[in-house]
């Protein structure tokens, strides 16, 4: 589990949430300047619609600024909760224009800011970001496309079965060991 | 289920995907803060948040920082321009003041001055108070425009004490004699009357109508294109329509 909690590392933009938290607005710019870029990039690839991005982009950011007082600044890694709020509010956005089931409690669950807390060793997001994107690129086409699919998509196993015209059985194998792979990979290189 | 039978779903449930029974069981340890299952969840979160790193890297428009540090209420430069007006009238009224003693010119500039002041302080408090409703509690926030087929798009914020304020984009300026007017419509009766504003030459608008809101009695907010005296009643079809959600939800 070694790598796992890199993750959640330090994280700098901790001291921008504090300050966020004190309705500090230049934290917001700041936090803006840091993550912004990110956050765009990761909803124009859910909704794939610039307009729809501005837009959703913005309400990340005023969640951010209207529930910083629940996150814990001192334990927490902003940058991987603010792509959750991103990824949450970006998903939602795209089932309503799908016309899709909008059962998103887990995903409501998993954007809270509690659920972000910061490990014990000394990486920075960025490195941590670019684990990730390591560890996906080294999985096979299957494996990364169920991946994709759930993540930037928002399919459950069944939905993407009947995307990929996939036995469901398969499609829950090429998940398990997708997710496994990168959690090996990721602890690896973290060892490193 | 036990904690080592839940250990190999915290990916799939950080995902989204955990299916039953595991998902409602992971659910449970953690409404009991199994610190178990909290911590494998949380390093799984992590995890999957980071995957937003690998979306393909696309630039945000400059005029979008503007506006998110605008829909939280941060003034920076762009929204800065009262404080500016206020100071330079207050220091022009001081200049004013100090000659008016030795020319007659100068105290009427004083006056006008005086004036100028009144109204940059007029204004700028209505910005604050503008701003204060996006973080009061009770403010009911909804977005328009969205899935439409044309713009514009953005927020409406309404707060029953308060007012209403209106944060748009993709709205081009009122052709010249016209202008844009905000409606409040209610769930019953005709529109109501909430003033009028212009978009700016970036195609958004930011329009603050101060006052009380019966907000479970209110159906919408809606904008009109008026000529620029204004109309008792909409005169056209709502460019904007921010439907309110109902009591309770």
């Amino acid at each position: 589990m070694l790598l796992i909690s890199a993750i959640g590392a330090a994280d700098e933009s901790g001291d921008f949430l504090r300050r966020v938290q004190r309705r500090d607005g230049r934290a917001l710019a700041q936090l803006y300047d840091r993550y912004g870029r990110i956050v765009y990039a990761l909803i124009l690839r859910i909704v794939r619609n610039r307009a729809a991005a501005e837009d959703l982009v913005q309400e990340t950011f005023l969640r951010v600024w209207n529930h910083a007082r629940s996150f814990d600044a001192h334990k927490g890694a902003a940058g991987p909760w603010l792509l959750a709020v991103a990824r949450n509010r970006s998903i939602d956005y795209l089932r309503s224009q799908e016309g899709r089931d909008r059962d998103l409690a887990v995903f409501d669950e998993n954007a809270r800011p509690q659920r972000y807390p910061a490990g014990e060793t000394g990486m920075q997001f960025p490195e941590r970001a670019a684990l990730v994107k390591q560890a996906l690129a080294r999985l096979s086409e299957n494996q990364r496309q169920v991946i994709e699919l759930a993540y930037f998509e928002g399919l459950s196993q069944t939905e993407m079965a009947a995307r990929l015209r996939q036995p469901l059985g398969t499609v829950k194998t090429w998940v398990r060991a997708a997710l496994a792979q990168l959690r090996q990979t990721m602890e690896a290189g973290a060892a490193e | 289920m036990s904690c080592d039978e839940l250990r190999e779903h915290y990916e799939l449930y950080a995902l989204g995907v955990a299916e039953e029974p595991e998902r409602g069981e992971i659910q449970a340890h953690l409404e009991r803060h199994c610190a178990l299952c909290q911590s494998g969840v949380q390093q799984a979160l992590q995890l999957v948040a980071l995957m937003g790193a690998a979306a393909p890297a696309a630039a945000p428009p400059a005029r979008l920082r503007r506006r998110v540090l605008a829909s939280a209420g941060v003034v920076e430069h762009h929204y800065g321009w009262p404080l500016v007006w206020a100071a330079a009238a207050l220091l022009c009224f001081s200049a004013a003041v100090y000659f008016s003693g030795r020319e007659r010119q100068f105290a009427e500039e004083s006056l006008l001055l005086r004036r100028q002041l009144g109204d940059r302080t007029t204004e700028l408090r209505r910005f604050q108070d503008a701003l204060a409703i996006l973080t009061a509690p009770g403010t009911t926030e909804v977005s328009f425009g969205k899935g439409q087929p044309a713009p514009p798009t953005g927020r409406v914020f309404v707060n029953p004490g308060r007012g209403v304020i209106m944060i748009a984009s993709h709205l081009p300026p009122a052709p010249a004699g016209w202008t844009y007017q905000m409606w409040i419509i209610p769930k019953r009766g005709l529109p109501r009357p909430a003033g009028l504003f212009q978009a700016r030459s970036d195609d958004t608008a930011m329009h603050f109508a101060p006052g009380p809101v019966d907000v479970a009695a209110t159906a919408a907010v809606a904008v009109t294109v008026e000529t620029s005296a204004g109309a008792s009643q909409p005169t056209s079809q709502p460019l904007i329509v921010a439907a309110l959600p109902a009591p309770g939800r």
